[in-house]
């Protein structure tokens, strides 16, 4: 990923070097160039076409920015309810993800949806302790969190 | 509230540390050289710059943050006050009063004309002693039980 990354930016600053033009236009153009030469030589490295991961951070962001605008929604929508009906509770959610940067995006990514809020990382890395607004609806926010999050985080890090 | 001796887990905290330390330091380098037409100086980047290793001390524990900036930060604070007094001395050379501060543009090689000041010099003592004696302050209160 970081090798594909640096070899294109190389391949950009040869093709600078051979043009004898040194802007961003002609760097741009270089870029472009490496990106098809590396796409087309995609099989040879050990790691996927580093353009997907590129993608990949996209989705993130874009899944970030629609959980963050959903939770104020639904916080201004909780708070102008005139009688509470719920249960609060702790449950506890196993995580697949290893790496300590995938833990710590997670539990921001829980902690921006609505009704979850993640209190606790357990010794191990591996549980999650996760405070619900309603309890009664813990494993349906679990199911959410491992498709949605878990999966996109996953898919970056690939 | 019962004191258990299980460790709580720091992950997220430190890790996002690892992330603003940096964003905290670039900053402080910024407010530090804008100091000379903007607001801002050698006092406000010091300050800042021991804030993000404050943020750091919170983060981890003591010794790993002495093992991570191994310096004797007394020794920082001699450093800037060497610096300033310098900085003043050096105008006996050209036979002008106590801290009289040269500035113009300066022919580098690479940069071309740049505009220098020898007041920048002062500054970064100024920086250095500030670091110096917050460090010192929080590290002495922070290591006595």
């Amino acid at each position: 990923m970081a090798f594909q990354v640096l070899l294109n930016f190389f391949i950009a600053f040869m093709w600078m070097f051979l043009q004898n033009t040194y802007t961003l236009g002609t760097f741009a153009v270089g870029f472009f160039f490496g990106l098809l030469m590396i796409f087309g030589m995609r099989r040879f490295f050990s790691s996927r076409f580093y353009f997907l991961n590129v993608l990949a951070v996209l989705t993130l962001l874009m899944i970030f920015i629609k959980e963050l605008i959903k939770a104020n929604l639904s916080v201004l929508q909780i708070i102008l309810t005139p009688k509470m009906k719920m249960t609060p509770g702790i449950f506890a959610y196993q995580t697949e993800l290893k790496k300590d940067w995938e833990i710590t995006v997670l539990s921001n990514l829980i902690t921006l949806t609505p009704g979850t809020l993640v209190v606790e990382v357990s010794a191990d890395n591996q549980t999650l302790y996760i405070h619900a607004m309603d309890i009664g609806s813990a494993e349906e926010a679990k199911k959410d969190i491992r498709d949605s999050f878990e999966k996109a985080i996953k898919e970056v890090s690939r | 509230m019962k004191r258990t001796n299980l460790k709580t887990n720091d992950l997220i905290l430190q890790t996002v540390v690892k992330v603003v330390f940096f964003i905290i330091f670039i900053y402080s380098v910024y407010i530090f050289f804008a100091g000379h037409y903007t607001p801002g100086g050698g006092f406000v980047g010091g300050l800042m710059t021991s804030s993000a290793i404050v943020l750091l001390l919170l983060a981890y524990d003591v010794k790993t943050v002495a093992a991570v900036i191994p310096f004797n930060f007394l020794k920082i604070a001699a450093t800037g006050l060497l610096l300033a007094l310098g900085t003043g001395m050096a105008s006996f050379f050209y036979k002008v009063p106590f801290l009289t501060h040269a500035h113009g543009p300066v022919h580098l090689p690479f940069f071309g004309e740049v505009e220098l000041a020898s007041a920048t010099a002062f500054d970064l003592g100024v920086y250095l002693v500030v670091v110096g004696v917050t460090m010192t302050i929080i590290q002495t209160i922070g290591e006595t039980e």
